[in-house]
Order: structure tokens, then C-alpha cells, then sequence
């Protein structure tokens, strides 16, 4: 068994929103982890996600910091380098359509206002990494890479981003000040625009691969 | 569509039973035992109320949606879509 720490802790974004990504390598199941708490993989499983070259893999493979090993090797490390990503397209359409897919539920009155907001945020998140890390092949796993691509990065303000953020954390933790109707309201036609960014990087990234 | 994506529908389809539902002081944010247990404390339910049970059940099932940085963009696990359409609807039943 291994258990290693990944995710903003590793990378010393340190804010009130942090908390601690774990992650346990198991062989078979193993029923002693809170779900919850842990990302659980089997040895196997890890192995296959390094060959497939998977945004997780370069995630892990960047930061992850080992916690406890039962053999005294660090598994991770001995993996080395995942291979080349390369389903970068397929991986932003994807995000690209669980976005609009969103969008569209607030826009058509879905009563579940938190959670597209909060699938809006991962949708960003998850499109900006894979368009770093397939496009420029950049490691950028923070929550904020939408804002780290320099002059390609996400053109909303400060306030609909913090929005989409607390919107995530109220989805995954529970936590934070609870999102009115009124504030995705005034947000939506920036919410909306973030369409044409997604268009236009999803053109860069069909274009020569 | 893609496997991810359908578990972030079945989801969203989940959510939409508890939240069209008039009359809760908070909406339901999200299907991981914390967002549950959120609600459950801002609308002043019972834990052990059929649907809150129906609730975790589905989180047992969909624990991956809940997960953590990039983790959801693998494909790791299999969507149960059998047992949480009939969960699903077991959760509509007892809605009432």
C-alpha cells in the first residue's frame, strides 16, 4: 500500500478554499478507506493510466508527494514519466459539451442552480488543463489554470470566476455561503460568453493536433 | 456521449428530483456526503429519513462524481446506471 498527498497542498496554494488531496494505491479492494477522503487506485489500474498518458498520470507524476509506503519504495516515482497525451481533442470536446450541457439547464430553468454552476467551474478547469498540457505541454493542474494561459486565458472577472468557485466548493464540500438566484442571474451573460474562449481554443487545438 | 459525461447527467437527474421540490430552505449542491449533509442540517431533516438514506445510497454509488482535481477526468470507473435509475426511482416514489 501506498498513500501520497497531491492536488493545491503540493503545490503551496495555500488559501482558506484548500484542502488536502489523498491518494491511496492499493492491491485489490481495500475497504478501509473513507471514500470521501481518498482517490483510491490499484497498482494496476495506476500503471495503465501512465501508459495512456492521462491528464491524472502527469497530475500525479508532477506533484504527488508520497506519505506512506509498505515496501519502502516510492511507486510513483519508480513509474517515471507517464507517456504523451494525446487526447487533448477528445478531451476538450468533452468539457466543452459538459459545459453547454450546464448552460443550458440554467438558461431553460433546472432547478439545481449550485451544482451547473459548480459543473460549469470543473468544465473550465478540466478544459484549460488538457488545452495546456496537449496543446503547450504544460503541467498546470490548479484550479485557477483557466487563468494561467496567459493571453488565451478565461476573460471573466474576478467576481463570476470567485462565483463558479464557491459554486464547487459548496457541490464537493458543503461548505461556504449558499449562491442566490439573484447573483447567477447577473452573472449569466459572462457565464454565457465563456462559450466563444472555449471555441476559440477548441479551433486551436483541432488545428494541426 | 461520453461515459463522463453521462455520470455528470445521471447526477444532475438525481438532483433535479430533490430540487424541483418545493419548499426547502437550501438546495441540494451536490451528491457527495458533505453536500448532502448539508442539506440535510439547513432544511432541519432527519438523517434517517427514507430519502436522505435513498441519498447516500446513490452517493455510495456515484462517490466518483464527488472526487477530487483531476481525478474526473480518467475514466475509472464503471457508472452503475442500472442501480441508480432504479435508486432514482425509489427517491421519486418516496418524494411523493
Amino acid at each position: 500500500m501506498h498513500i501520497y498527498a497531491f492536488g493545491s497542498v503540493c503545490r503551496g496554494e495555500i488559501d482558506s478554499k484548500s484542502d488536502i488531496d489523498l491518494l491511496a494505491v492499493v492491491d485489490g479492494y481495500d475497504n478501509r478507506f473513507d471514500l470521501s477522503i481518498y482517490s483510491i487506485y490499484s497498482y494496476n489500474r495506476l500503471s495503465d493510466l501512465w501508459q495512456e498518458g492521462n491528464p491524472f498520470a502527469w497530475h500525479l507524476a508532477s506533484e504527488a508527494k508520497i506519505i506512506y509506503s509498505s515496501n519502502g519504495k516510492d511507486f510513483i516515482k519508480q513509474l517515471g514519466l507517464p507517456a504523451e497525451y494525446n487526447k487533448c481533442i477528445e478531451d476538450c470536446r468533452k468539457f466543452y459539451n459538459l459545459y453547454c450541457k450546464a448552460v443550458d439547464s440554467i438558461c431553460s430553468g433546472g432547478s439545481s442552480l449550485v451544482f451547473e454552476m459548480s459543473t460549469i467551474f470543473l468544465a473550465i478547469r478540466n478544459f484549460a488543463t488538457c488545452f495546456l498540457l496537449g496543446k503547450k505541454q504544460i503541467g498546470n493542474f490548479s484550479r485557477r489554470s483557466a487563468l494561467q494561459i496567459g493571453d488565451r486565458s478565461i476573460q471573466i472577472s474576478p467576481d463570476t470566476f470567485d462565483l463558479l468557485e464557491r459554486s464547487r466548493i459548496l457541490s464537493i464540500r458543503g461548505t461556504g455561503k449558499m449562491i442566490e438566484k439573484e447573483e447567477v442571474r447577473s452573472s449569466l451573460e459572462e457565464i454565457s460568453s465563456i462559450k466563444i474562449w472555449m471555441n476559440d481554443l477548441l479551433v486551436e487545438v483541432e488545428t494541426n493536433g | 456521449m461520453d461515459e463522463f459525461n453521462n455520470r455528470m447527467d445521471a447526477q444532475r437527474n438525481i438532483l433535479e428530483v430533490i430540487n424541483r421540490q418545493a419548499g426547502y430552505t437550501e438546495e441540494l449542491c451536490g451528491l457527495s456526503k458533505n453536500a448532502i449533509e448539508r442539506w440535510i442540517s439547513s432544511n432541519h431533516l432527519n438523517p434517517r429519513a427514507e430519502i436522505c438514506e435513498i441519498l447516500f445510497q446513490i452517493t455510495n454509488k456515484l462517490f466518483f462524481l464527488a472526487n477530487k482535481s483531476q481525478e474526473q477526468i480518467t475514466e475509472e470507473y464503471k457508472l452503475l446506471s442500472s442501480e441508480i435509475s432504479a435508486l432514482k426511482i425509489t427517491l421519486e416514489k418516496a418524494m411523493g
